[in-house]
C-alpha cells in the first residue's frame, strides 16, 4: 500500500505541482471556495430538516433546488482535492488526519446519498420531526468532521 | 513596500507585545484549533451568503421567494460572522507582525470592507423594492449586480485567506 502512494508522488504531474510555486496554492484556494458552495448547499437542506430553514417550503423542493449546487461543488472539491493528494501522496499516507478525513468522507458521502436523500425527498410528513432533525445533525456532524480533519492535515503531519 | 504599512505597523507592534498575544503565539495547540474554527465558521458564513447570492442572481432556489431565503439565512450568517470574526481577530492578535506587511492580508481586509458596503447598499436601496420581484423569475438588475459583487468579493476573501501564507515567498525576496 505504501509503495502505491510513493509511486503516485513520483508521477510527473505530481512533481510538476510540487515544483510550481503557485499551482498548489491556487488549487488549495479553489478547494476552499468549493467548500463554501458545498457547505451552503448542504446547509440549505439540513437547516430545513432542522425546522430552522424555509419552513413554508416542502423539504423535497428545497433539496431539488440545492441538488445542482451540491453535485457541482462536490465535483469541484474532487477536482481540486486530487491534485493536492497526488503531489503530497507520501506525506498523506503518514497523516492520521488524512485517513480520518477519507473515512469520514466515505461515510458522509454514503449517508448523503442514501438516508439523507430518502428523508429529504420523502413526501412532507412521512418522517417525523425527530428523524428529520437527527438526519440533519448527523449530516452536519459528518461533513464538519471532514472539513476539520482536512484543515488538520496541514498542521500535524 | 514596507513604508506603505508604517502607520499601522506601530499599532500591530503594540498588540504583539501584549501578554495575551505572546501567550497565543507560543501556544502549540490553541492556534491550530483557532484555525479550525475559523474554517468551519467560514463554511457556514460563505455557504449561507453564497446560496442567498445564487437566489439573487436568479439561478438557484427559485422555488423559494427571495425574502424567505434572506430572512431564514440571516441569523446563521450573523452567527457565523461573529465566530469567524472572533477567530480571525485571535489569529491576527497572536501573530500581528506576520500580517501587517502581508499584502494579501490587506487585499482580504479591503475586500471584506467592500463586501460589507455592498450588502448595506443592497439592504438600504434595492431591497426596498423586494415586494415587486420576490417570487419572480428574474430579479432586477440592481439585485443581480449585488449578487455578483457579493460572490466575487467573498470568493476573493476566501482565496486571499488561503493564499496569505504564500505572500512571504511570492512578494518578498
Amino acid at each position: 500500500m505504501e509503495q502505491y502512494f510513493v509511486d503516485i508522488a513520483q508521477w510527473s504531474v505530481s512533481r510538476a505541482i510540487n515544483e510550481s510555486s503557485w499551482i498548489f496554492a491556487v488549487v488549495q484556494a479553489f478547494h476552499l471556495v468549493s467548500l463554501g458552495f458545498l457547505a451552503g448547499s448542504l446547509l440549505m437542506v439540513d437547516l430545513r430538516l432542522l425546522g430552522r430553514g424555509f419552513s413554508q417550503q416542502p423539504t423535497a423542493r428545497v433539496a431539488r433546488d440545492a441538488r445542482p449546487w451540491l453535485i457541482g461543488s462536490m465535483v469541484a472539491m474532487v477536482l481540486t482535492g486530487v491534485p493536492q493528494f497526488i503531489s503530497l501522496a507520501t506525506k498523506e499516507y503518514e497523516s492520521p488526519y488524512f485517513r480520518w478525513k477519507m473515512l469520514m468522507l466515505l461515510i458522509a458521502f454514503i449517508f448523503t446519498f442514501t438516508i439523507r436523500k430518502q428523508v429529504a425527498y420523502a413526501p412532507e410528513g412521512r418522517f417525523g420531526g425527530g428523524i428529520s432533525k437527527a438526519v440533519a445533525l448527523v449530516s452536519i456532524g459528518l461533513w464538519t468532521s471532514v472539513a476539520i480533519n482536512g484543515r488538520l492535515i496541514g498542521f500535524f503531519s | 513596500m514596507a513604508e506603505m504599512f508604517a502607520p499601522v505597523q506601530s499599532l500591530f507592534m503594540w498588540v504583539s507585545e501584549f501578554e495575551s498575544s505572546i501567550a497565543l503565539r507560543e501556544s502549540q495547540y490553541v492556534m491550530p484549533w483557532v484555525f479550525v474554527f475559523h474554517v468551519v465558521s467560514m463554511c457556514m458564513f460563505a455557504g449561507t451568503i453564497l446560496m442567498m447570492d445564487l437566489r439573487l442572481l436568479g439561478v438557484g432556489y427559485m422555488q423559494t421567494p427571495f425574502s424567505q431565503v434572506q430572512r431564514r439565512l440571516f441569523p446563521w450568517q450573523i452567527a457565523a460572522m461573529v465566530v469567524s470574526s472572533m477567530t480571525g481577530l485571535a489569529l491576527v492578535w497572536g501573530n500581528p507582525m506576520n500580517y501587517v506587511t502581508n499584502i494579501i492580508f490587506w487585499v482580504k481586509m479591503v475586500a471584506m470592507g467592500i463586501a460589507g458596503l455592498n450588502a448595506m447598499a443592497f439592504h438600504f436601496i434595492t431591497e426596498y423594492t423586494v415586494i415587486d420581484w420576490d417570487a419572480g423569475k428574474t430579479p432586477p438588475s440592481g439585485a443581480r449586480l449585488a449578487g455578483w459583487l457579493s460572490i466575487i468579493l467573498w470568493v476573493n476573501v476566501v482565496v486571499a485567506g488561503r493564499l496569505m501564507p504564500y505572500a512571504l515567498t511570492w512578494f518578498r525576496s
